[in-house]
């Protein structure tokens, strides 16, 4: 009797989850495929097929499941996995190098991305221009696009950018569940004010040597992406201050701590972010009467966002990036997505399936281009 | 009050679900509507500034810039002048350039492309040094550093 009320259940949930998921797979059918799918390229059929398939599977299991984050992280690592990849065999095809040159710099050919806009605001301000060698507005990742698609998200989803639309997040992320347990468990979280810090001093510096120095001298993704041409010593510290940044930052600390300790300590743009966190909708409630104050979610937290006191306070920081870990860790549902103005513990359901069909469906689309692309060449080089 | 908090939010969400829903088809005009605000536009330190006048030979044409001396408040006491030749730039690139046109030549640049060797002769004590002398998918650009 209790089997196959079990099953019927299930078989409901099933049911209403896919309802859930149609309008996903309406849209991302629409986007994905332009509306009009080219089965020509059996290549770009098949990746473009399992693309579509594997974000739908991904939204349909977040519903069924009621879990967020273990489904958000494997797009989340795909796409920058993906992106990453597609960007490097564009340069070894176009440059037969990872590195640009001084050429590229002085025909303003560099891609942008979002982490260069905390510095362009106060030349942007003062100067009426864009401290970038970019493309204004043709080409790849030209500097427009990229604004309005970095604005968009942070005004609706706030630092939730960080987790849902950032793709160099998913390669601290992607380090961060190596290993089961962390090897170092305290860390004064005092240091999650540096990217403010971070932003401060770029902000600074940017305006006054009018040059991206984030990008120069910081930017730990330049490993993963284009970095300068090592001609000098000051390219090779440069290199040496990149390198060591990614190595430390994105891939052992995040090992050692289970935690996104690049996103945490340094990115200046995570600081915008932050302040953003002010603006949208969405936030991520704690239930002060369902919380058995176990601390789990503190634990959980991969951004120091989240304190002990926060949680004894029912209040979440603006460091939150809403990636839903600390969500999927309470086992009373205290802790849980939900709208600015509608109060802790209400509305948990509708709440929660409105941010994960916006955020969703800001990355399923954003990402999409990048993996089927990367399968594409992944599956023509191996068939 | 509590009600009027609890539709403002939900009103603030659908709103922002229709922002993300319109954004992807909307994007390309929504880029060249932000590409058109006057702030958009690459800094001359980075973009080599505009064209002052150009010199046009039989296969190829010298840009010569604008000086560049900005900074974020005022002018700043060094910069560069950029020079591009554009076309079938020859092996061997010499040009005795005017770049603020007072008639008198300022500096005499020559370019040997194949061993990308440059050389700069001052004539004008406001020029410094070269800063960058390249290839370009245009021709060959070079820039030499300036002082007010």
């Amino acid at each position: 009797m209790d089997n196959s009320l079990k099953i019927s259940g299930m078989e409901k949930s099933f049911w209403k989850s896919l309802l859930f998921s149609l309008p996903m797979i309406l849209i991302t059918f629409m986007f994905i495929t332009g509306g009009r799918p080219n089965f020509s390229d059996p290549y770009e059929a098949i990746a473009l097929l399992s693309v579509f398939l594997l974000v739908n599977i991904l939204f349909f299991l977040m519903h069924f499941s009621g879990k967020t984050d273990r489904y958000r992280a494997v797009l989340f690592i795909l796409f920058a996995f993906s992106l990453s990849y597609t960007l490097i065999r564009n340069m070894l095809e176009i440059r037969h190098s990872m590195s640009f040159s001084q050429a590229d710099l002085l025909e303003c050919k560099i891609p942008f991305c979002h982490l260069v806009i905390p510095m362009m605001i106060l030349p942007a301000a003062f100067t009426k221009s864009i401290i970038f060698p970019g493309s204004i507005i043709s080409g790849f990742a030209n500097i427009s696009s990229m604004v309005v698609l970095w604005i968009t998200a942070t005004i609706v989803l706030g630092r939730g950018f960080c987790s849902w639309g950032c793709f160099y997040g998913g390669w601290d992320d992607g380090f961060s569940r190596v290993r089961k347990k962390p090897v170092i468990k305290k860390i004064n979280s005092l240091w999650k004010w540096m990217p403010f810090a971070v932003l401060l001093m770029v902000a600074l510096s940017a305006a006054l040597t009018m040059l991206p120095t984030y990008c120069d001298w910081l930017c730990p993704f330049k490993t993963v992406t284009e970095f300068e041409k090592v001609t000098s010593v000051e390219s090779a510290a440069k290199a040496g201050v990149f390198l060591t940044l990614f190595g430390g930052l994105v891939v052992v600390l995040p090992v050692m701590t289970r935690k996104r300790t690049q996103c945490s300590f340094l990115c200046p743009l995570g600081a915008v972010n932050s302040l953003s966190n002010k603006i949208t909708p969405f936030t991520v409630k704690i239930d002060k009467t369902a919380c058995t104050q176990c601390f789990k979610c503190v634990e959980a937290c991969p951004l120091y966002a989240l304190t002990k006191e926060d949680v004894n306070a029912g209040k979440v920081s603006v460091f939150c990036s809403k990636c839903g870990k600390c969500v999927d860790a309470c086992s009373k549902k205290a802790i849980h997505y939900g709208i600015k103005g509608i109060p802790a513990g209400t509305m948990k359901s509708f709440s929660r399936n409105l941010f994960l069909f916006v955020s969703f469906l800001f990355m399923a689309i954003f990402s999409s281009g990048a993996i089927i692309s990367t399968l594409q060449n992944l599956l023509k080089l191996i068939f | 009050m509590k009600k009027i908090k609890i539709i403002g939010g939900i009103t603030w969400a659908i709103a922002c679900l229709i922002l993300i829903i319109i954004l992807f088809p909307g994007l390309n005009s929504f880029s060249a509507s932000v590409s058109r605000l006057p702030f958009m536009k690459i800094n001359p330190r980075l973009s080599g500034g505009e064209i002052a006048y150009e010199i046009v030979a039989k296969s190829c044409t010298l840009d010569i810039r604008q000086p560049v001396f900005n900074g974020l408040f005022k002018e700043r006491n060094s910069g560069f002048v950029q020079i591009d030749w554009r076309g079938e730039v020859p092996g061997i690139i010499k040009d005795s350039i005017d770049f603020n046109r007072d008639g008198k030549k300022d500096f005499c640049i020559i370019v040997n492309r194949k061993e990308s060797k440059t050389d700069l002769f001052a004539f004008n004590s406001k020029v410094r040094s070269l800063i960058i002398s390249t290839p370009t998918s245009y021709g060959w650009a070079a820039r030499v550093e300036l002082v007010k």
